[in-house]
């Protein structure tokens, strides 16, 4: 690279030169820009300035409420009931599955992609279940996660369903970077889909596989939509944001079961107030024999197995 | 501030300007970035979705990439330490291209990262003091800090030394040295915190281990000399034609007398020259009768001055025994710029380009140099053997001399070593036992269950990273061409090794034990060679302003 000390005066052919290669520079930049053109709304003036969930006033979370609401009516037609349901005092929710008596027909699935207004396409499911081999080992490398047998159960194998485990100690809410998702004070760890900034890192960090991201634009039949919706759990999500099992905070928050439990035909799932001493969740606690997958790890999961002797 | 922005304009301007071969390497990158941003607008428009990522495989060649080059950017650290702590002179004008190295990796790992990224719209929530910033508790909070930091820095450094090169002047101490120390220990620390993003998950065994911060910086240390080791040949060649500098007429000296004792040159002369310039057996006995016409040997003793800054004389030296060093004087201090050694010439780009002295020679040693006149250089430099490696080390204007490309190679040698002993370590404590951990592992190095897309990936690594090590530790390796094959070696291998070959096995199996496999997306792939070309472009324009500054063409003194 010879050096021109001549760099600085600039004639009137060096100057129809420059701006020929400066246009056609701009035209080659706006010609690969180009498909965003296709983009339409991916984010609105009003959801790009839009505060953090833990510092918006009251009548702050009133407007972004009415927001979505209206966001939702455009979208599928529907006009729904979107709340930000708050924890109620003296609760902390556990959740305990039999895994006697499970038996793997996977309702508790599709009744949580229905409550929870989970896209269809793409799909995305909270609970995965595992068909783990009665030989000994308890060993998950060796689970069956795409089994599909003509009826359940199946000799041989048990099921183990699995899915967020609230832990008590959870690494996914350690490693986000801006405190998106963050443990509320009855246990459920929760995420602001318009706070997430879609890194990812909490997927890298949980040990439980219980978190789905929002690789494209979800989808959900309209007719299919459910209209109850919390801000915190089953509203509509965006694309480019994570998400997961919050024990069905519109539901759980108003003293109703979970989707799975309610639907679960054998009774495997029960749902409960650990604080409450008479509860279902406290008695099997203290009853019967309990499992912790991953103990090790130190996740302290609200989330617990046991077994009918 | 005026003079700043003149500065900052004439650098801009020079790096507009270039002959066809910048022009083809600037249009060729240029071309595609634009195809690379293309492939991200497709990106945000589908989504993630267009990737090979899932759900299982969460990052992807994004992350890989990003996790090479922030050891790419820390590297520039093993310049900066021998010449500030160790004070090595050869590599001190280098120091800077490290730096520069370092300011283009950093722009590229924040690329990588952007692009990854769910909502890029939402960036601002990350930005300490307008978002929501979870520090200390995220290691990624951590690697906004360091990376920005560490980016300010060194722009500011290597911006800070460039403009007092330009303005002659010496740079205040107080204004650099600290920050060179602290840049010092931040490059540590990017890649440290970068190695802790993996190390900090419990769940996932494969790196949940304390030996991946070492592994890291060794595999940094290797590949980030060995990019400047290739980096540097290209700078010196392209540089190599460069105009010589002409000094300002007030400031021209008439040549002190030799007073040095000589001799006439021999034949027996070229063959002590040969033992330490292999070349020269290549030239013609006929060129070399001819180049011993008025060819003396001098005998110096320590202190004498073989030339002086801006005389006129053009005679070409090479060294025979002994040791002889250039200095500059430059704005009122002197620096040592070369160390000359047997085999080694001085004085040539006078003697070739007919302009004054650029530096002085001094003997440091009792010297025995060869002084050949301006002409006999020239027939030399008709073999094309002796036009080649004195036209390659004609940089030593640039003072990028084979002396300090062979102390990156001792670098390079050293920290290949120390990365395949640490590899071995890892790979004893997980198979020794073959506990449940070692699943990722025979994942990435047998495959499961049908499943080895990353399987001949991995092995191409291992095989370059050990025949590197092993062709470094042969002084075959002394050599430039062997140099260069064993760097591209160490770059290529360590750039699987801990980008595809770190983070994809950490995800396979899931912790629920589902095996899911991934492979980039042409989309993918493209957004990748988008942000390469980006990071190149960047390099090479900041070269581009750097070097004729260096090399003193680029000063206040030419301002027109």
């Amino acid at each position: 690279m010879p050096f021109d000390t001549e760099e600085d005066g600039m004639s009137r052919r060096s100057f129809l030169r420059t701006s020929t290669v400066l246009s056609a520079g701009v035209a080659a930049v706006a010609a690969g820009l180009a498909p965003l053109r296709k983009l339409g709304e991916f984010t609105s003036v009003d959801q790009f300035l839009q505060k953090y969930y833990k510092e918006l006033t009251p009548q702050e979370m009133k407007t972004v409420l009415e927001r979505i609401e209206t966001e939702v009516q455009r979208q599928y037609g529907v006009r729904p009931h979107v709340r930000d349901y708050k924890p109620m005092n003296g609760v902390e929710y556990v959740y305990a599955l039999n895994l006697t008596r499970c038996v793997g027909c996977r309702k508790c699935v599709h009744a949580c992609v229905a409550e929870n207004n989970q896209s269809r396409n793409p799909e995305i499911q909270y609970i995965r279940v595992l068909k783990m081999p009665n030989d000994g080992t308890f060993d998950m490398d060796k689970g069956d996660h795409n089994y599909a047998p003509k009826s359940v159960p199946e000799p041989g194998f048990f099921f183990m369903p699995v899915q967020c485990h609230q832990c008590k100690n959870p690494p996914c809410v350690k490693v986000c970077p801006v405190k998106a998702t963050w443990q509320e004070p009855d246990g459920i760890t929760v995420i602001d889909y318009n706070w997430c900034i879609g890194c990812r890192y909490c997927e890298a960090a949980c040990p439980y596989f219980a978190r789905r991201f929002n690789f494209a634009s979800p989808s959900i039949p309209s007719e299919q939509l459910n209209t109850n919706m919390s801000y915190l759990g089953n509203r509509p999500r965006y694309k480019g944001v994570v998400e997961k099992c919050h024990f069905c905070i519109q539901r759980s928050r108003v003293g109703r079961y979970p989707a799975c439990v309610e639907v679960c035909p054998t009774g495997s799932r029960k749902f409960g107030n650990i604080l409450d001493p008479k509860s279902e969740v406290s008695y099997i606690l203290k009853n019967k024999r309990v499992l912790v997958l991953k103990a090790e790890l130190g996740t302290l999961p609200r989330f617990f197995y046991y077994f009918d002797i | 501030m005026s003079n700043y922005l003149r500065f900052l304009r004439r650098c801009a301007s020079v790096s507009l300007v270039g002959d066809w071969r910048y022009y083809t390497w600037i249009g060729a990158l240029t071309a595609l970035c634009i195809i690379g941003l293309n492939a991200y607008a497709k990106q945000v428009v589908a989504g993630l979705e267009i990737t090979g990522m899932s759900d299982q495989v969460s990052w992807g060649v994004y992350i890989a990439n990003f996790t090479f080059l922030v050891g790419m950017a820390a590297a520039a650290v093993m310049l900066v330490i021998p010449v500030y702590i160790y004070k090595n002179e050869d590599l001190h004008d280098l120091v800077i291209f490290g730096e520069l190295l370092a300011v283009a990796a950093i722009l590229m790992c924040l690329a990588f990262v952007t692009v990854d990224l769910g909502r890029p719209d939402r960036f601002w929530h990350l930005i300490p003091g307008i978002g929501v910033f979870h520090f200390p508790g995220s290691m990624l909070s951590w690697d906004v800090l360091v990376l920005n930091g560490y980016l300010v820095l060194n722009v500011y450094i290597c911006g800070y030394l460039l403009y007092c090169r330009y303005q002659n002047r010496k740079p205040s101490k107080w204004l650099y040295i600290p920050f060179v120390f602290a840049a010092i220990v931040w490059a540590i620390s990017i890649h440290t915190v970068t190695a802790f993003l993996y190390v900090g998950l419990g769940g996932r065994p494969f790196w949940n281990s304390s030996i991946v911060g070492p592994r890291f910086l060794a595999s940094a240390f290797t590949a980030g000399p060995a990019f400047v080791i290739l980096a540097l040949q290209v700078v010196r060649r392209a540089s190599g034609s460069a105009k010589a500098v002409e000094l300002p007429v007030s400031e021209r000296e008439a040549a002190e007398p030799h007073m040095i004792a000589s001799r006439t040159a021999t034949f027996e002369d070229l063959d002590r020259l040969a033992k330490h310039l292999p070349e020269v057996a290549a030239v013609s006995i006929e060129d070399r009768r001819a180049c011993l016409v008025g060819a003396t040997v001098l005998n110096a003793s320590p202190g004498d001055v073989l030339l002086r800054q801006g005389a006129l004389d053009n005679d070409a030296f090479f060294v025979l025994t002994g040791r002889v060093v250039v200095r500059r004087d430059e704005g009122g201090r002197t620096r040592i710029t070369r160390n000359v050694g047997p085999g080694e010439q001085f004085g040539e780009v006078s003697a070739i380009t007919g302009t004054p002295r650029v530096a002085t020679a001094v003997a440091m040693k009792p010297s025995e140099v060869l002084c050949i006149t301006a002409d006999a250089l020239r027939r030399l430099m008709k073999t094309p053997k002796m036009d080649e490696i004195i036209s390659w080390r004609m940089g030593e204007r640039l003072m990028i001399s084979d002396r300090s490309l062979l102390i990156l190679r001792a670098i390079v040698q050293v920290s290949m070593i120390i990365n395949v002993f640490l590899l071995a370590n890892e790979l004893f404590t997980e198979f020794y036992n073959s506990n449940r951990h070692d699943i990722s592992w025979r994942y990435l190095l047998f495959g499961l269950d049908g499943h080895h897309a990353l399987v001949p990936w991995f092995w191409t690594a291992i095989t370059l990273n050990v025949g590197a090590m092993v062709l470094l530790m042969l002084p075959l390796s002394r050599s430039l061409k062997w140099l260069n094959v064993a760097c591209i070696m160490c770059i290529f291998g360590i750039w699987i090794e801990k980008g595809m070959g770190l983070v994809i096995p950490g995800f396979v199996p899931t912790p629920l034990g589902e095996l899911v496999e991934y492979l980039p997306t042409l989309n993918e792939t493209l957004v990748c060679i988008g942000i390469w070309a980006f990071g190149l472009l960047c390099f090479t324009i900041l070269l581009r302003m750097a070097v004729p500054i260096l090399q003193g063409q680029l000063t206040r003194a030419t301002e027109p």
